[in-house]
C-alpha cells in the first residue's frame, strides 16, 4: 500500500562472477563427541568448502546449510570438466547476492551424511569397519553442534549471516536457538519448525522402500552394493514432493518418451532403468511411456551412485524428529534467547513446507519480541522453488545481508 | 514522488513522529516500502515492524534494515497477544480497507494506541468534485482515475468521529491538516481540513 512512497531503484549491477574452482577439505577431531541421544563417536570429520576471504575482524563469515541430499559442494566448480557447478552457484559468487568479494562463505555436509562427513557409511576406528546402523541416531541440533566446533577450529567466532532452505532452514533457526550470540542474521526458507505429517510420511515410505529392500541387509552392505533399488524408489518419491503439478506439467506433461522405441539393450530407455530394478519386468506394457518416467528414473539412478541408503534413514529421522514447539515447550520458547535477526521465506507452491509453516516460524519470532521479517514468493515450481533462478529471491536476500 | 507530495508527507510523518515515545514498539499497517518506519526508526529509535501484502514491498523493507511481514494485517493482528505493541499505526491504509471497524479494534486490542491518519474525503474540494462536477475526486491522495485506483472505502471526519462516539474509543489528540497539508487546521475541520490524524486509546 501507500501508493505514493517512492524507493531508490537499486543501483545498477556489475555481471555477477564465479567463484571458480574449488576445493573441499576436511575438518578432522579425534575428540569424543557426544549425540544428542547419548551415544559418542571417537571423534568426527566434516567435509565443507569455502569462497571468499575473512576479513581482518573475521566478522563477515557467512554460513551455507544443505537440503537432505546436499553437500557442501554449493558454489563454483571442483575441475573444468565439471558439468554442473554447485548446487546454490547462482545465489553465491563475486557480485551476487551471497557476494564473495564481501563475505567469507562456508559450506559444510552435515554429520551422518555420505559426502565427506562422518555418517553410516564411515569407518568406525574403534572395529575398523564401517559403522553401518551402529552409526549414532542424528538430530539437527547434533548437526549444528558439530558445525560449531568446526568453526571454533578455523577461527570464526561470529556469523554474520546463517542461510539455509529446508532440513538447511531447520539448522538455521538451530544455530540462532543453540548459539544466539553467535548469529547476526538467520535467513531460513522453504522450511519448518515441525514437520507436518504428510512429509512424515513421505518420509517413511522412502525409509520402507530402503528397509524392504533385501539388499539392505539390517543396514550392513558393502560400499557399492546395499538396497539399490528401495533408495532409488525413495528418491524418486522424494523427488516429486520438491516439484509441483504445475512445474512437472510444464517441464513433462504426457510427453511419450522420443517414438517409445523398440526396447534395445544400447536405448536410452534400458540405461535409465534402474541396475536390478526389474531383471523380470514383465514384457514391454511397463517400459517406461512417459518422459516423467524416464527422468523420475533418472534421478533415482543418480541418487544410488552418490548417496548411501543408510544416511538416507538418518537424516530422514533427523528431519521427523525436529520439533522445535516440543523440545522447548513452544515454539515462543524456543526462540526466547534468539538474537539474530531473522528472515523467514515462504513459496507459495510449496507443498512439503507450506507457506503456513513458514509464516508460523515468523510469527513466533514475533511474539517473542525478535527481530523478523517475513515474505512469501509466488512460485509455481514448488519446494525446490528456493534453489532455482530468481531476481526477486536475490534481491531479497541482498537486501537483507546488506 | 513528485516535490508536492514529498513535503505533505514529510508533514504527516513528523506529526506521527511528535506523538511517538522514544524506543517504543510500533506496527504499521499496509507499511508500504517502509518510508515512515524508517523515518521513525532513524528520529525516534522505535522497534518497528511492518506489514504489507505486497513481495516487492516487504523486499523493500528488508533491504532497509526494516522487518516486516508479508500477509493479511487481520491474520497477523490475531496472531500476536494484547498489547503486544505499544503503538498501530494506519495510515493513509484505512480508506483501502474493507473494514476498517474490525481492523481498529483489533488493533486497539494488540496496541496500546492506535493511530490513525487519512484523507478528509469531506474536504470541499472533494465535495466540489462530486457535486460540481460529478466525478470522484482526483487530487494529491486520489491521484488515480476511477478504474485503477484503489480508495474505495473514503471517509470523512465526521464519519471518523461518529465512528469514535460510537464504539466507545477515546480520542487521545488530533491533527487536522489545511489543504496544503503544511499547516495545522482548526476552523471547521470537516470542510476545511484535506488530511486528519488522530491518535485512538480503549
Amino acid at each position: 500500500m501507500n501508493d505514493a512512497d517512492d524507493d531508490i531503484p537499486s543501483a545498477t549491477r556489475s555481471e555477477p562472477g564465479e567463484v571458480g574452482l574449488v576445493e573441499p577439505r576436511d575438518f578432522i577431531t579425534t575428540e569424543p563427541f557426544t549425540f544428542d541421544n547419548g551415544q559418542t563417536t571417537p571423534g568426527f570429520t566434516l567435509r565443507y568448502e569455502t569462497y571468499g576471504r575473512p576479513n581482518a575482524a573475521r566478522d563477515n563469515a557467512i554460513l551455507i546449510f544443505h537440503a537432505l541430499s546436499g553437500d557442501h559442494h554449493c558454489a563454483g566448480i571442483h575441475s573444468l570438466n565439471d558439468r554442473k557447478p554447485g548446487w546454490w552457484n547462482n545465489l553465491i559468487g563475486p557480485g551476487k547476492a551471497v557476494d564473495t568479494n564481501k563475505f567469507f562463505v562456508l559450506c559444510s555436509n552435515v554429520i551422518g551424511g555420505c559426502q565427506g562427513s562422518s555418517g553410516p557409511s564411515s569407518i568406525d576406528p574403534r572395529t575398523g569397519k564401517p559403522y553401518g546402523i551402529t552409526f549414532p541416531s542424528v538430530t539437527i541440533r547434533d548437526m549444528v553442534r558439530t558445525q560449531k566446533l568446526w568453526l571454533d577450529s578455523i577461527g570464526i567466532t561470529s556469523i554474520y549471516a546463517a542461510i539455509g532452505g529446508s532440513m538447511g532452514g531447520m539448522q538455521v533457526l538451530q544455530w540462532s536457538i543453540e548459539y544466539p550470540s553467535f548469529v547476526k542474521r538467520a535467513l531460513a526458507m522453504a522450511t519448518t519448525a515441525r514437520e507436518g505429517a504428510q512429509a512424515i510420511a513421505f518420509n517413511e515410505v522412502g525409509r520402507q522402500a530402503i528397509l524392504q529392500d533385501p539388499e539392505w541387509n539390517h543396514g550392513y552392505y558393502p560400499k557399492s552394493g546395499g538396497p539399490r533399488v528401495g533408495l532409488a524408489i525413495a528418491r524418486m518419491m522424494a523427488h516429486i514432493t520438491y516439484l509441483s503439478d504445475a512445474s512437472m506439467d510444464r517441464k513433462f506433461g504426457r510427453k511419450a518418451v522420443a517414438a517409445h522405441r523398440k526396447p534395445s539393450p544400447a536405448s536410452d530407455v534400458s540405461e535409465l532403468s534402474m541396475e536390478g530394478i526389474d531383471p523380470v519386468a514383465p514384457a514391454a506394457t511397463f517400459d517406461v511411456r512417459f518422459e516423467v518416467e524416464s527422468y523420475l528414473r533418472y534421478q533415482g539412478q543418480s541418487f544410488i551412485n552418490r548417496f548411501d541408503a543408510n544416511s538416507y534413514l538418518y537424516i530422514t529421522r533427523a528431519l521427523d524428529q525436529f520439533d522445535l514447539a516440543a523440545t522447548h515447550g513452544s515454539l515462543e520458547a524456543a526462540f526466547a534467547e534468539v538474537q539474530a535477526a531473522t528472515l523467514v521465506i515462504g513459496f507459495t507452491s510449496d507443498w512439503l513446507f507450506p507457506p503456513d509453516q513458514n509464516r508460523d516460524i515468523a510469527l513466533a519470532l514475533l511474539r517473542a519480541g525478535k527481530r523478523v521479517s517475513y515474505a512469501e514468493l509466488s512460485t509455481d515450481l514448488g519446494h525446490d522453488s528456493f534453489l532455482l533462478e530468481s531476481p526477486q529471491l536475490y534481491d531479497l536476500v541482498r537486501g537483507f545481508l546488506n | 514522488m513528485s516535490k508536492h507530495t514529498h513535503i505533505k508527507r514529510s508533514v504527516d510523518m513528523q506529526i506521527i513522529a511528535d506523538w511517538i515515545e522514544p524506543g517504543s514498539r510500533v506496527l504499521d499497517l499496509g507499511c508500504g516500502r517502509g518510508v515512515l518506519l524508517d523515518y521513525l526508526v532513524q528520529t525516534k529509535q522505535i522497534h518497528a515492524v511492518g506489514v504489507d501484502l505486497d513481495f516487492d514491498k516487504i523486499s523493500a523493507c528488508v533491504r532497509r534494515g526494516l522487518t516486516a511481514y508479508q500477509g493479511d494485517m487481520m491474520s497477523l493482528m490475531r496472531a500476536l497477544p494484547e498489547n503486544h505493541f505499544d503503538r498501530v499505526i494506519c495510515s493513509r491504509t484505512l480508506e483501502e480497507l474493507p473494514d476498517p471497524g474490525a481492523i481498529i479494534e483489533q488493533a486497539l486490542r494488540i496496541g496500546k494506541t492506535v493511530t490513525v491518519g487519512f484523507v478528509n474525503h469531506g474536504y470541499w474540494k472533494n465535495r466540489a468534485a462530486a457535486f460540481f462536477l460529478g466525478r470522484k475526486p482526483r487530487n494529491a491522495v486520489y491521484t488515480t482515475a476511477w478504474f485503477e485506483s484503489r480508495p474505495t472505502n473514503p471517509a470523512s471526519i465526521a464519519d471518523f468521529e461518529d465512528f469514535c462516539a460510537l464504539r466507545q474509543l477515546k480520542i487521545a489528540r488530533h491533527a487536522h491538516l489545511s489543504g496544503d497539508w503544511k499547516s495545522r487546521n482548526s476552523l471547521l475541520p470537516n470542510l476545511l481540513a484535506g488530511y486528519a490524524l488522530y491518535d485512538l486509546t480503549r
